[in-house]
């Protein structure tokens, strides 16, 4: 099996200062980045919410890889450092030995481009691997049109590859005021920035500059449903709402837009952290589950470090790139020291340049805005809106814990079950929520509804949101399909010794 | 204070301890089971569903028949979905030595009257649509079927509650207290449990748990491993072996399959295991590919690996202990989920009346006397020294 020294996984911000202050320490530093990913995979909303707006653009995958390189000026600079940087590559696995399993030659990735995978073992792992679309549902989200920030963002940055051509923002702060002026960069019509909030929040020059350019900013105002016709968003309906959140009748105004933008927050991804055991606590400031991380950005996996917005997202950061960047520095000289690339003085020599540097860290808590618009959505729109689309999960179904509909299953005992009744049983489990209901089983692999789902569990079962448990990811962390997952290096050995079941001949692992 | 007291404590909230639990309460016993994560949280909720009539295993055969038959109405019984599918089992063969067991199967159903026949592999082509053209025939049994193993365990336990059983989930056993040759209480995380009679059904902790009361039942636990895909149109409602996997296409539609070399490993009686991750899923969706080459595009949304509890002879252990005398020890080896109903109607006999007309003489404890404790380093059984 190949052998890496040092792996960065992700080519933004964050991973790239990363791959470039370690392979200035004299490092062999290899970066895998996803992009571009394969289309197939943005049809299923993975690794963002893309709400099927990609140009056709996407499937061209040598210009989408010119496209990405030179996106981001700092790749060709960490090649120029000679970092040996991999694009269209994902990261889909991150294996380590534990109590329960102990067959492994080491850690080890599993990577994959569109045509195969293939597993690489790692010394040291620096985790870049930013922060994912935060799904909140309302009617008609399930539609093509529906999309999140971050998809916006990959679409219109690293792809040139977004087809909108009126958007309405869902959300103000700097992502949602962002994501409107990248918009209007790109000549995409912003319909709207709509916010539950009486005064759009975020940077005030940003804000004062959409205003010049005449986007509408509705302030106390939430989404009542977006309207399609062939699948396809046509209008968004949105309303107005009083000081306790209830929609003013009388006040729905039906705005013209093939795209509606879900900018209210952003959720670190950490599906390669969780595989690999690293301790995550909640942090709501954070958005969420994020690592446990010491002052060298390193995990409780002393080989694991993490940077960016991977490590925690704040809408501070959106404006504010130094941040992920020197976050990213800082787990470049730390992984190069623990591998002995340079020694403990130059190390603290070089952290202290760089938290000299002073950064802004502004934070607000994010999960409580992120359920005042679950709330708000659902009393504009009703609680049939889908928390999770894949599977076709309604709110209502998830609250009554319903067992899937393609079950066609009534009965009066199950109508009498419902998520409040399983709290009493036990404390609230989303795995368990999972099981019953499928909300967080589906092809996006639960990206669009883990959040929903949580902060409904905590509602329904009266507990803190902090309090109900991580969701649990597995692998593989990304869709891929069977003729891709494809063990093509088995051998032979392998292939004779597979068993059938457990029996006295079997072979077993390790 | 006990915090709580029952006629039955069942130990483990898997699928055994749930059917024992549930045929308990309905003969109108008074039932608490006690379960240390959630119900059916390891393999009982993260097996392949398959239903069969065990004819790999003759021995397991009358107890297989008898679960059938329970399968055939269990949805209704219980008020709440399992999903349970009755369309039948196929077993294909890709090579020369699987036909040539294939035919000692179908010989071993034929002495037990089972229905079983042979299909060419133009039959099985129509069976399963999409399936490799390299099939040299299969065995396809009638009687087969799948259910999900997810909801099958949380109907077990809604039912089992609707009938006044209580359910105390995230609540670890620490201790069992004997007084004169019984088990007097059941000492948990959540407070002590009086108890009459005792249904030890701790699955991979079976051999901790006998160790309270100072009785060796061999179990080695193992970890294996299934993946998910993401749905397809439906294709077939057959639960299929073959190329070295087992599995079905749920209702969902999604492809479910697991298979491959399976690991041992430790557990504790508290403490919940890792969650184990390894690149075998890679292997796993070779083979499945390699069976079902229509399917090769669909995408591997998921994994899943639980830890199963293999005794010496990969069979199950029912019977009731001698001291103490009022536990009944349950584990299935790892073919716990399709048996289930009838274990459950085995358990709750021996705690009702002391013995069971189903036929559990081959699952007797008294066939591993001669096991110390020191057995599986005798077997090889033992986990690999951990590497990080």
């Amino acid at each position: 099996m190949e052998s890496r020294l040092l792996v960065v996984v992700g080519g933004g911000v964050a991973g790239t200062a990363a791959a470039i202050e370690a392979a200035r320490a004299g490092v062999r530093v290899t970066l895998f980045d996803e992009n571009p990913i394969a289309a197939s995979m943005a049809r299923l909303n993975v690794p963002q919410f893309f709400g099927q707006r990609f140009a056709g653009d996407i499937h061209d995958r040598p210009l989408m890889i010119e496209r990405v390189r030179t996106a981001n000026e700092a790749l060709a600079e960490a090649e120029a450092t000679g970092v040996d940087v991999q694009l269209g590559t994902c990261v889909w696995g991150a294996f380590r030995n534990s109590e329960s399993s102990r067959m492994l030659d080491g850690p080890q990735l599993g990577l994959a481009d569109d045509e195969r995978s293939w597993l690489v073992k790692y010394d040291r792992l620096i985790v870049a691997a930013g922060a994912r679309d935060l799904g909140i549902g309302f009617a008609g989200w399930h539609l093509a049109g529906a999309m999140g920030a971050n998809g916006a963002h990959l679409l219109m940055n690293r792809y040139q590859a977004l087809n909108a051509q009126r958007m309405v923002v869902m959300g103000s702060g700097n992502l949602g005021l962002n994501t409107a002026r990248m918009a209007l960069d790109r000549g995409v019509d912003v319909a709207a920035v709509v916010d539950l909030s009486c005064s759009v929040r975020g940077d005030a020059r940003l804000s004062s500059q959409l205003r010049d350019a005449g986007v509408p900013l509705y302030e106390s105002h939430t989404v009542m449903e977006a309207i399609g016709a062939d699948g396809d968003i046509e209008s968004v309906v949105v309303v107005e709402i009083d000081a306790n959140g209830e929609p003013v009748a009388g006040t729905e105004k039906a705005l013209a837009a093939d795209t509606v933008c879900l900018a209210i927050g952003l959720v670190p991804n950490v599906e390669l952290l969780s595989l690999l055991g690293c301790d995550l606590r909640f942090e709501p400031e954070l958005g969420g589950y994020v690592p446990d991380l010491d002052e060298w950005m390193r995990t409780s996996v002393d080989t694991v470090f993490v940077a960016g917005d991977a490590a925690g997202f704040h809408d501070g950061m959106v404006l504010d790139s130094e941040i992920a960047r020197t976050q990213g520095r800082l787990a470049g000289v730390a992984a190069a020291e623990s591998l002995g690339a340079i020694d403990r003085d130059q190390a603290l020599a070089r952290r202290a340049d760089l938290q000299a540097e002073s950064f802004d860290s502004t934070r607000g808590e994010a999960y409580s805005n992120w359920a005042s618009w679950l709330q708000s959505l659902l009393t504009a729109g009703g609680p049939g809106a889908l928390v999770c689309p894949c599977e076709g999960v309604t709110c209502a179904e998830l609250v009554g814990l319903q067992p899937p509909r393609h079950l066609n299953w009534d009965s009066e005992r199950t109508s009498q079950r419902s998520l409040s009744a399983l709290a009493k049983d036990a404390p609230a489990d989303p795995d368990q929520v999972k099981r019953l209901t499928r909300a967080g089983m589906g092809h996006c692999q639960g990206r669009l509804c883990r959040e929903q789902v949580s902060m409904l569990l905590a509602e329904e079962s009266g507990s803190a949101i902090a309090a109900v448990p991580f969701m649990s990811y597995r692998p593989p962390v990304r869709p891929l399909p069977l003729r891709v997952l494809w063990a093509h290096e088995e051998t032979e050995q392998v292939r004779r010794d597979w068993p059938k079941w457990f029996s006295p001949t079997s072979p077993v692992l390790g | 204070m006990p915090m709580d007291s029952a006629d039955v404590v069942v130990i483990g909230g898997g699928v055994s301890g749930l059917t024992s639990a549930y045929f308990l309460a309905k003969a109108g016993r008074d039932v608490v089971v006690v379960e240390k994560g959630i119900v059916g949280g390891e393999a009982s909720g993260r097996n392949g569903g398959m239903v069969s009539e065990r004819v790999d295993e003759p021995a397991l055969i009358p107890m297989a028949v008898e679960a059938i038959k329970i399968w055939a109405t269990l949805d209704a019984e219980l008020g709440y979905p399992t999903e349970f599918t009755q369309q039948g089992r196929l077993q294909v063969a890709v090579t020369e030595p699987e036909m040539g067991d294939l035919y000692a199967e179908r010989d071993e159903a034929m002495r037990h009257g089972l229905r079983a026949e042979m299909v060419d592999p133009s039959q099985i082509r129509d069976m399963i649509p999409g399936i490799t053209d390299r099939t040299l025939g299969g065995l396809f049994f009638a009687n087969g079927g799948h259910a999900n193993s997810q909801l099958t365990v949380q109907a077990l336990a809604w039912a089992f509650q609707d009938l006044g059983g209580r359910l105390y989930q995230s609540t670890a056993v620490t201790g069992l207290r004997v007084v004169d040759g019984r088990v007097t209480s059941v000492e948990t995380t959540a407070g002590d449990i009086a108890a009459d009679m005792v249904v030890g059904a701790a699955g991979p902790q079976t051999t901790l748990m006998t160790q309270l009361v100072g009785v060796h039942v061999p179990v080695a636990p193992a970890r294996v491993e299934i993946l998910a895909t993401a749905p397809l149109e439906p294709l077939f409602d057959i639960a299929l072996v073959g190329n070295g996997l087992y599995g079905r296409q749920a209702a969902s539609g999604n492809l479910l399959f697991g298979g491959g070399a399976h690991e041992w490993t430790d557990v504790g009686l508290t403490a919940h295991p890792d969650k184990p991750n390894t690149p075998l899923i890679r292997n796993i969706a070779r083979r499945l590919a390699d069976l079902l080459p229509g399917a090769a595009d669909v995408p591997v949304i998921r994994s899943w690996a639980g830890v199963v509890e293999q005794a010496p002879d990969y069979m199950p252990i029912i019977d009731i202990l001698e001291c103490p005398s009022n536990y009944v020890v349950v584990t299935a080896s790892a073919h716990g989920f399709g048996i289930a109903p009838a274990t459950g109607k085995a358990v709750s006999d021996l705690v009702l009346y002391g013995e069971t007309d189903i036929d559990i003489g081959a699952l007797r404890l008294s066939r591993f006397a001669g096991y110390g404790p020191d057995w599986r380093e005798q077997r090889g059984w033992t986990p690999a020294p951990l590497r990080y």
